[in-house]
């Protein structure tokens, strides 16, 4: 890889041993994949974050970063970490958090703050064309797609080395001949698209057929960003997807036509048995009453969050679980001192700005979530089923 | 079929071992990160949606076509490495940075080595019977039968 004078001087430890060290790490995977140099990237987002007892070996490279004294050059945010306000309820969920408090300290050293899934909903919102160091599979989805920046899948360490150093290796999705797309899918008027999780659940086939392919769907000219967001983040975890277009909807492909280089490779068309086939697939129905039921895996946006909670006006949660609904800080703020506060105290639902997929296991849990039941054996319902049952009770339905 | 297969080296290392394929496409965090929760000392694939689920794939050469599912997998993967319970090669037909980056990271900052070569073939790759030894070259990315 073609590397400046400024960059072969850090390379060659005269900028000190850890920014060496890092950029030992950019070059490697860079010269693996081809890439011809580094760009400078606008901002960066970490899933090196979570303080899972049992990611020790990350903890220390963090630890170990934080202690040179480097910190980020660009704007980096992080995936979501524990919300302390729950620490009663998610008692057995916090105690596989045992590295939180070093790697929070690791992290502010470093630089790094914002702690959401979707930090476009914070500052951390790049624009068309600028290019990026994302991991966390959904937001770099995101990324792609709706916002048209440019980020390959990195991975944890490398997003952090990236946002200190300022660059990124330039390959893969950086360039605009590997942006275009390859399979075209063709969405069947037999599915209602204003429903949600016939949305997440097209995700979920799209990145199972796929892999690591850019779909193009036709048939969801009327999707929301937010929408987007979700089904975005069941491609990114039955597939390797990273990109996805649609026609009218996201910057790249303003038709048809614009989001293909030549023709499609392959067409598939999804229909709503396939998509009952894949509900049944990826949900895990207990046979228990649920203690947990959760919405937002992404966490939701501000209009999101605010539409479910209207859901809830004069409605109460049984007694016997927990209503959870997850959203970044600044949404969780501002509902907390809104009008909203109101409807939900008096259902009894919590908001939170924890990772969802952290408040399922071992409990039975249900949710709107595809990304959430590919992880972890969480029940797969839409908003409303998942409200209903919360208020009424019922859950074999 | 050629005893010697040529793709990509994404990481280096030299290793021998004992061949498991899958044709489906293999997620990482959902196949290790339960376990690594547990503690175990052999790695069991968790992913009930796996055809390897509850396979061991402890110290064998783990092959697939392409890595899915979320981007902690580099770090799963480092983990896995660095605690010596997991396989200890991956080859597959189109690798991605966010697992060769936790491969390169347990060489970079651990001093270990696990090989992962990519573009080859699936075709070829599904060749290789289950149980067959196989050499994996990260340096030269290669894969050898033995």
């Amino acid at each position: 890889m073609y590397l400046t004078k400024d960059e072969e001087h850090i390379l060659d430890g005269n900028a000190g041993e850890m920014l060496s060290i890092l950029m030992r790490f950019l070059v490697e995977i860079g010269d693996s994949f081809e890439a011809e140099k580094l760009i400078e990237i606008v901002s960066a987002h970490t899933v090196l974050n979570i303080g899972l007892s049992f990611c020790r070996a990350a903890a220390d490279v963090l630890h170990r970063i934080a202690d040179s004294g480097l910190k980020v050059k660009v704007r980096t945010t992080a995936d979501p970490i524990p919300d302390m306000d729950y620490t009663k309820e998610l008692d057995s969920v916090y105690s596989i958090f045992g590295l939180h408090e070093q790697m929070m300290e690791d992290l502010a050293k470093i630089g790094v703050h914002g702690f959401t899934c979707t930090p476009y909903y914070l500052d951390n919102k790049p624009k068309l064309g600028e290019h990026c160091a994302w991991s966390e599979s959904s937001a770099v989805i995101y990324l792609n797609s709706v916002l048209g920046a440019r980020s390959n899948r990195e991975g944890g360490i490398l997003d952090v080395a990236s946002g200190i150093l300022g660059k990124t290796p330039y390959y893969g999705l950086h360039l605009s001949e590997n942006r275009k797309g390859q399979i075209l899918y063709k969405i069947g008027s037999d599915i209602d698209t204003n429903e949600g999780i016939n949305l997440t659940s097209i995700g979920l086939k799209i990145g199972e057929t796929a892999g690591h392919k850019i779909p193009v769907i036709d048939g969801l000219s009327q999707i929301s960003t937010d929408d987007l967001k979700n089904l975005g983040s069941a491609s990114a975890s039955t597939g390797a997807v990273a990109l996805i277009h649609i026609p009218g909807i996201t910057p790249e492909a303003k038709i048809l036509q614009d989001a293909f280089g030549d023709k499609p490779e392959e067409v598939i068309e999804i229909e709503m048995s396939d998509l009952k086939e894949i509900k049944e697939k990826y949900s895990t129905e207990w046979q228990i009453p649920p203690q947990n039921i959760v919405i937002g895996c992404p966490q939701l946006s501000r209009k999101e969050t605010i539409d479910v909670i209207k859901k809830l006006d004069n409605k109460k949660i049984v007694e016997s679980l927990n209503f959870w609904i997850c959203t970044n800080v600044e949404v969780k703020n501002y509902i907390l001192n809104s009008e909203y506060k109101k409807i939900l105290d008096y259902s009894g639902a919590k908001i939170t700005t924890i990772c969802p997929t952290y408040i399922a296991p071992p409990k039975p849990t249900i949710t709107n979530s595809a990304k959430s039941c590919y992880y972890s054996p969480a029940t797969y319902r839409s908003i409303d089923q998942c409200i209903q049952i919360a208020t009424e009770g019922r859950h074999n339905e | 079929m050629n005893n010697i297969l040529k793709g990509r080296p994404l990481s280096r290392g030299i290793v021998e071992g004992e061949a498991i394929v899958t044709k489906q496409p293999f997620s990482i965090t959902a196949a290790f990160a339960i376990p690594l929760i547990s503690n175990v000392k052999k790695l069991k694939v968790a992913d009930k949606t796996h055809e390897l689920y509850k396979k061991v794939v402890s110290d064998k050469v783990l092959i697939f076509p392409i890595p899915i599912g979320t981007t902690t997998l580099g770090f799963v993967l480092l983990e896995t490495i660095v605690r010596k319970i997991g396989p200890k090669a991956i080859v597959c037909a189109e690798g991605e940075p966010l697992m060769s980056s936790g491969a390169v990271a347990a060489d970079i900052f651990f001093d270990m080595k696990f090989p992962i070569v990519d573009h080859i073939e699936f075709s070829e790759l599904e060749k290789i019977e289950n149980g067959a030894l196989v050499r994996v070259n990260g340096n030269e990315g290669t894969v050898e039968i033995l």
